[in-house]
């Protein structure tokens, strides 16, 4: 009992770990007593195990937003507008100028669809006022869309398309 | 082929912010693996370990390539962790690392090698065990826990966990003895292989 106070300790060591000395002492006690071989035992069926437990706890989470809020808790990405690791992220260069847009066509999906029509609804506009041919009068057309306001305008020169600035948000 | 972690951290370290979320998405579950075993509550695993990366981030420039990434994250994930928890390490009795006669007189080593057979890795009884050992973790006291996490999952040497922890490495090893027997006992309890429970008496078998 007394010499197991001193090496049961040991039983957990790895390769190396031991001196020459405290390892060829522990191999002598242990060709003579049960309990540490018993312990000994023990201690290689549960090799692993922790590790493994840990491990299938780890695997119950869902870890699919995890990158996203460590990387919005990273200042220097989260005011550079990192988009969500589902969307196709803008290469690192173009990210600063891209990303305001992106995350308002995010946001506003209906209303980018919207301004991507404005320049062929504006187009089919200027179809029908060339194919009227040339009035007395000067034509102006205007076609609205979502943000967006496209003009024609008839001028000395022919006709000109006019493609309005997106209105401030609100308005 | 995967990117390896010394050229995601050297693009990582210019700036690019997918090259980070690689390494995040990597390691992001051993290091809440680690972050429970100590912390014990999910959702305090799941935050330190996410402080872990943002840490990782901020001195990213540091980072030489002298360890491993993972052994560097881990490192700091596994401060993090601790640092949490100091309260409880505070508050606790104060437990006893010396290992006496009354340690070694509970009896039941060698059950669990024999419950679980010649080819323990594939029994149905390991598996079951391993489903009760983050519960049997969770009842250890913090400083068990810890050295158990950092031995068995981070998977540090008695010199590093001196190193570490800040004891000596007969103190290293005495606690490791503390703290495994106390999970085996937790464990073959789950088995219905004995009576025993972890909780009998303190650490040392002195008050």
């Amino acid at each position: 009992m007394m010499e197991c106070l001193r090496f049961a300790p040991m039983l957990g060591a790895r390769p190396g770990e031991l001196t020459d000395e405290e390892a060829a002492a522990l191999a002598e006690h242990l060709a003579s007593c049960d309990a540490c071989q018993a312990r000994l035992a023990d201690e290689r069926a549960l090799s692993g195990m922790l590790f493994e437990a840990l491990a299938v706890e780890a695997n119950r989470r869902d870890f699919s937003t995890f990158s996203d809020e460590v990387l919005a808790r990273i200042p220097a990405y989260a005011s550079g507008g990192v988009a969500p690791s589902r969307v196709l992220s803008p290469r690192p260069e173009t990210r600063g100028l891209l990303a305001p847009i992106l995350s308002w066509v995010r946001h506003h999906r209906l209303a980018a669809a919207a301004s991507a029509l404005a320049p062929t609804l504006a187009a089919a506009a200027l179809i029908l006022y060339l194919d009227r041919g040339s009035g007395p009068e000067p034509v102006s057309v205007v076609v609205s869309a979502e943000g967006r306001a496209t003009t024609v305008l008839e001028t000395s020169d022919g006709p000109v398309v006019l493609l309005g600035d997106p209105e401030p948000e609100g308005t | 082929m995967e990117a390896d972690d010394l050229a995601l951290v050297s693009r990582a370290k210019t700036g690019d912010p997918e090259s980070f979320r690689a390494l995040v998405v990597r390691y992001q579950k051993k290091v809440y693996a680690v972050a429970l075993g100590i912390v014990k509550d999910r959702d305090l695993a799941w935050d330190v370990a996410q402080e872990a990366f943002v840490r990782v981030h901020a001195h990213l420039s540091d980072f030489k390539g002298e360890s491993s990434f993972s052994t560097w994250v881990l490192r700091i994930a596994t401060h993090l962790a601790i640092d949490s928890v100091r309260k409880e390490r505070a508050g606790a009795r104060r437990a006893i690392d010396d290992v006496s006669e009354p340690d070694l007189q509970e009896g039941g080593e060698g059950l669990l090698a024999s419950a679980l057979g010649n080819d323990p890795h594939e029994s149905a009884l390991r598996r079951e065990l391993a489903g009760k050992m983050a519960e049997a973790l969770a009842e250890l006291p913090e400083k068990h826990r810890t050295i158990l996490v950092l031995r068995e999952v981070e998977g540090l040497s008695y010199e590093e966990l001196a190193e570490r922890l800040g004891i000596h490495k007969g103190t290293v090893m005495s606690r490791l003895f503390h703290a495994r027997k106390k999970m085996q006992a937790l464990l073959r309890e789950y088995a219905g292989l004995t009576g025993h429970t972890a909780s009998e008496g303190t650490e040392g078998g002195k008050p």
